[in-house]
């Protein structure tokens, strides 16, 4: 079975990076072997995903009363609903984080439609020390990140979508020109653009 | 397209590349570093450590999902 952690390119913790060049081929291969029910393949191929999909759903749904417990909610029924279709999957020639990402782009439109916001769950106590930053530190950065959030959305769809399958899911140009249907080279001029629109969209608003 | 927006598009490929491997390096010897003080930069590096959040990412209720595929 194809070993689709060695090349990852960044910090194995996070999960970063969908894959490098060198095993994209590695990466088809899990698949091939996933959608014929290798359950090894399946783990391995979610384990592989997994912390893409819940960047891109944290990035577009954002938090709510503080936490991400509706974004991971979405994330892990693109999960379910990515293992659900794998077996009628077909290799049509286009990686296979273009599948898992029209997935994600779909629930993710659903739950915004939805918006049932209702009763969030509380965590249990902790047991020991908290090591997470302290609470003034978690307020600017949930303040800095629903003001990214809000100065994306008033990017185009497409530069918004860009941006956040590129940066924050951490996709590659290549990867992310799949996903989007571009050539890398589109995918390079385009986030160029996308980030001057949002350098423009920041600075006018602290102008005003 | 001119030379200078070529050496535009391809410095904000690199600390976009290296903001998406969570690798930003903040040296003075890089002239990506300049960017760093963009805000759009800024904006999405707050987005971007928001939503990774130490350990949640990684750890975000694999043993939760199954792993069967429906027949």
């Amino acid at each position: 079975m194809p070993n689709v952690t060695e090349g990852r390119v960044a910090d194995a913790a996070t999960g970063v990076r969908l894959a490098t060049r060198s095993d994209e081929s590695d990466l088809r291969e899990l698949t091939s072997l996933a959608v014929r029910g290798d359950r090894a393949a399946i783990e391995s191929l979610l384990g592989h995903l997994r912390p893409m999909v819940v960047r891109y759903c944290r990035a577009r749904l954002g938090r709510v009363s503080g936490h991400y417990h509706i974004a991971d909610d979405v994330a892990q029924e693109v999960c379910i609903a990515v293992l659900s279709a794998l077996p009628r999957y077909r290799d049509m020639g286009r990686p296979f984080a273009s599948f898992v990402f029209g997935i994600a782009s779909h629930k993710v439109a659903d739950a915004l439609r939805s918006s049932v916001r209702s009763a969030v769950p509380t965590q249990d106590l902790p047991d020991g020390p908290d090591e997470r930053p302290g609470p003034e530190e978690t307020v600017v950065r949930y303040i800095e990140a629903q003001h990214a959030r809000a100065l994306l959305s008033r990017l185009p769809e497409h530069q918004r979508e860009l941006l956040i399958l590129r940066v924050v899911s951490g996709l590659s140009a290549e990867e992310t020109g799949n996903v989007l249907g571009m050539s890398p080279g589109a995918v390079r001029v385009a986030q160029h653009r996308a980030l001057a629109r949002l350098r423009q969209i920041a600075e006018l608003e602290s102008i005003a | 397209m001119t030379a200078h927006v070529e050496d535009d598009t391809a410095l904000t490929d690199t600390v976009l590349d290296a903001l998406a491997r969570r690798e930003i390096v903040e040296s003075d010897a890089d002239p990506a570093v300049r960017l760093l003080s963009d805000p759009a930069i800024r904006l999405l590096r707050a987005l971007v450590a928001d939503v990774d959040e130490t350990g949640e990412v990684a750890d975000y209720r694999l043993s939760s999902v199954s792993i069967t595929p429906s027949t």
